[in-house]
């Protein structure tokens, strides 16, 4: 295993950079193909979205990975060197390992989670596969780094919380009604606001549709959208309480719905909660209906504070995340020594059994004809010879591959036994 | 044979303990699956060690307290299972699992007596009043739990400052539905329980018995949840307010169970 990642992310480059970096998608494939034919590069991959564009590749064993793949890119792009130096950052082995894991499982990502970035790094990797750049290394790293990705998503909660307006009304309805399916949603004022959230609320299964408008034309068209149904400018309290959901951004300079409308609104319901978003500056709904039981009023600002602590939430479910991460890094670092080094064993046992049998050969002629037992004496004398001999290497192999971190050290016990790859 | 199953039923149980003392700690999902299981075999485990009782002392081993306890343990482990297969809820595990571990604990802790067996509870009514009677204050203890996850959800909602508990706890739609749907499992098992324990009382008992603490204090259950049920069904109760009646009722159901424990009751036939 000998990786190197170079790349920029919106971490470390303004978009300016970033864009002049980009891999458009057809230019992929020639771009591999330079990578293999004109570096010492075995395997590649290329992640170019607009907040980062990352070459991962698995080089031949030499130190100087991270300036081919430099220079790679810079000649690329024709773009010198000195100009991208305080940009670009660079990772090999453990740390490549690492950095693929955490871009995967969206812990790098600008908004913390969002699930993008685990498709745009699966395109990435088929377009390199399609393009036969991927060998065992990389297909094994990149498919470890979805299992990742997949932990991460289904042991912490880091991507299920919304962090946008739309998204957080639907959250906050889906906790108080659970499933959206048959519910009935009420858009007051229409609006671009109401039409955007119902948009949402619609797409997450929400049956029914009723708008209310100052003028009743406006309301038809709306309603035709989302092939809902208008009420009449002077019937809204008749049919206010078929809402389950109420969204209101009227342009009334006074409130619409005060504390005792919701009392006769529940009290009509027998019960069964309304939530109301008000997204109307200034307000449509006086704060008080809040305090109505069974009613559950947003104005713009709490749904900005949820938002803020969804944000928050993500934070702290990262700190599990990476914690995942690290696990998995030091699992795949146990694999890769052991993949490393149970070649070299099966070619240390075969190369030596081979030369017993062809020494005992040559031997046995001399030796004339001998009894069964004799015969025994000798296979074991020889087996155990090279058992004995080939003891301590092996041990020593095996406990190379679980321990020490020195990959070098393999490959010197490899070069002593005049083992190849 | 049914001590050694019920200890090892105590193991299992203690890994949900600490799932449900991690959780409250750390506010995370920890351990859930391997604390799931570890009730799962340990539920496997109560089972035989309540059929080896069985077994040993030739009648269904709920008459002393040692074998109450433990079979209270298992039918609300029973109720768990049946509604966690129902809605997934692992929220609902944070009030089951301790208390079933304490349950399980205790009956270990109470020596079996198992010679003391009256010949008066060698009866058919009996033995379905005890376990329908169990089972219905398990479907309570669920009802319960529900409640309380609703007002605790209720109250993120309404402050509209999200903390953990939003994120952990289910909709406030999913628990009122448990909280019915435990209700109405446990209303008619709980009625079916005190119509058998009037019939084995009026069959077996010779002084009178209806003054008896437990029992009044059943009747008042009973009522409670008739209430609940009937203003659910006609007025659409629902919410805030029949989440604190549910939690109101367990509240009751706990007084019977444990304050009126005291001799010369029909009940304390189960302590002598």
């Amino acid at each position: 295993m000998n990786l190197v990642l170079v790349g920029l992310s919106h971490k470390t480059a303004p978009v300016h950079i970033r864009e002049r970096l980009h891999f458009p998608e057809p230019q992929l494939p020639q771009a591999l193909e330079l990578l293999r034919t004109r570096y010492e590069v075995r395997e590649s991959m290329i992640l170019s979205t607009c907040n980062r564009v990352e070459v991962l590749a698995q080089t031949a064993e030499s130190p100087d990975g991270v300036h081919q793949l430099r220079d790679f890119i810079c000649s690329f792009h024709k773009v010198p060197y000195d100009s991208l130096r305080d940009f670009l950052y660079d990772f090999t082995q453990l740390d490549a390992v690492r950095h693929v894991f955490r871009v995967a499982a969206s812990l790098d990502s600008m908004v913390l989670g969002e699930p993008q970035i685990l498709g745009q790094v699966k395109t990435a990797f088929t377009t390199a596969q399609n393009a036969g750049a991927i060998g065992a290394t990389l297909s094994q790293l990149m498919n470890r780094a979805f299992f990742v990705a997949k932990r991460v998503r289904s042991e912490t909660t880091i991507a299920s919380s919304a962090v946008s307006i739309s998204y957080a009304a639907v959250e906050l309805a889906k906790k108080i009604f659970n499933d959206l399916k048959g519910k009935t949603v009420m858009i007051l004022g229409a609006g671009k606001m109401s039409e955007l959230a119902a948009k949402h609320l619609s797409g997450a299964g929400v049956s029914k549709v009723l708008v209310w408008n100052r003028t009743y034309q406006r309301a038809v068209e709306l309603a035709e959208l989302f092939k809902g149904e208008a009420i009449q400018t002077e019937d809204l309290f008749r049919h206010i309480e078929r809402a389950d959901i109420i969204i209101s951004s009227t342009g009334s300079p006074a409130f619409i719905l005060n504390k005792a409308d919701g009392e006769r609104m529940i009290h009509l319901r027998k019960n069964r909660p309304v939530f109301i978003i008000d997204i109307a500056v200034p307000r449509d709904v006086d704060p008080e209906i809040n305090k109505v039981n069974n009613v559950f009023l947003y104005d713009i600002d709490d749904l900005r504070n949820v938002i803020d602590a969804n944000l928050r939430q993500r934070q702290r479910e990262a700190q599990s995340a990476e914690e995942i991460v690290r696990q998995e890094v030091d699992l795949f670092l146990e694999y890769a020594r052991a993949r490393d080094a149970t070649p070299a064993i099966v070619m240390l046992r075969e190369h030596w059994e081979a030369v017993r049998k062809e020494e005992l050969a040559r031997s046995r002629k001399r030796l004339g004809s001998l009894t069964s037992e004799q015969e025994a004496v000798i296979e074991s004398l020889t087996q155990s010879l090279v058992n004995k001999m080939l003891h301590q290497p092996i041990s020593e192999l095996k406990r190379l591959s679980r321990q020490t971190l020195n990959p070098d050290e393999v490959a010197i016990i490899k070069r002593i036994f005049g083992l190849k790859d | 044979m049914n001590t050694l199953f019920l200890r090892l039923t105590i193991a299992l149980y203690s890994i949900g303990l600490l799932h449900s003392f991690l959780t409250i700690v750390t506010r995370k999902k920890t351990l859930f699956r391997v604390a799931l299981a570890g009730i799962g075999l340990g539920f496997i485990s109560h089972a035989l060690s309540i059929i080896f009782a069985w077994i040993e002392l030739d009648h269904p081993p709920i008459t002393d307290n040692h074998g109450a306890l433990s079979f209270f343990a298992f039918v609300i482990v029973l109720a768990f299972l049946v509604s966690y297969a129902r809605y997934r809820l692992e929220s609902l595990s944070v009030f089951v699992f301790p208390l079933v571990f304490i349950l399980t604990l205790a009956a270990n802790l109470i020596s079996s007596p198992n010679a003391a067996r009256h010949e008066l509870l060698r009866s058919l009514w009996f033995y379905i009043h005890i376990p329908t009677t169990f089972l219905g204050y398990a479907a309570f203890f669920v009802a319960f739990s529900a409640g309380i996850m609703y007002l605790i959800q209720e109250r993120e909602l309404k402050r509209k400052r999200p903390q953990a508990f939003y994120y952990r706890l289910p909709s406030l739609e999913i628990c009122d539905d448990l909280g019915y749907r435990s209700l109405s499992v446990g209303f008619p098992l709980l009625t079916v329980g005190i119509v058998a324990g009037a019939l084995w009382a009026s069959r077996s008992l010779t002084q009178p018995w209806g003054g008896d603490p437990k029992i009044i204090w059943s009747l008042i259950t009973w009522l409670v949840y008739a209430v609940l049920i009937h203003y659910r069904l006609s007025a659409g109760l629902r919410g805030r307010r029949a989440a604190m009646m549910s939690i109101l009722g367990f509240v009751i159901v706990l007084l019977t169970f444990l304050g009126t424990r005291h001799q010369g009751s029909a009940h304390s036939f189960i302590q002598q």
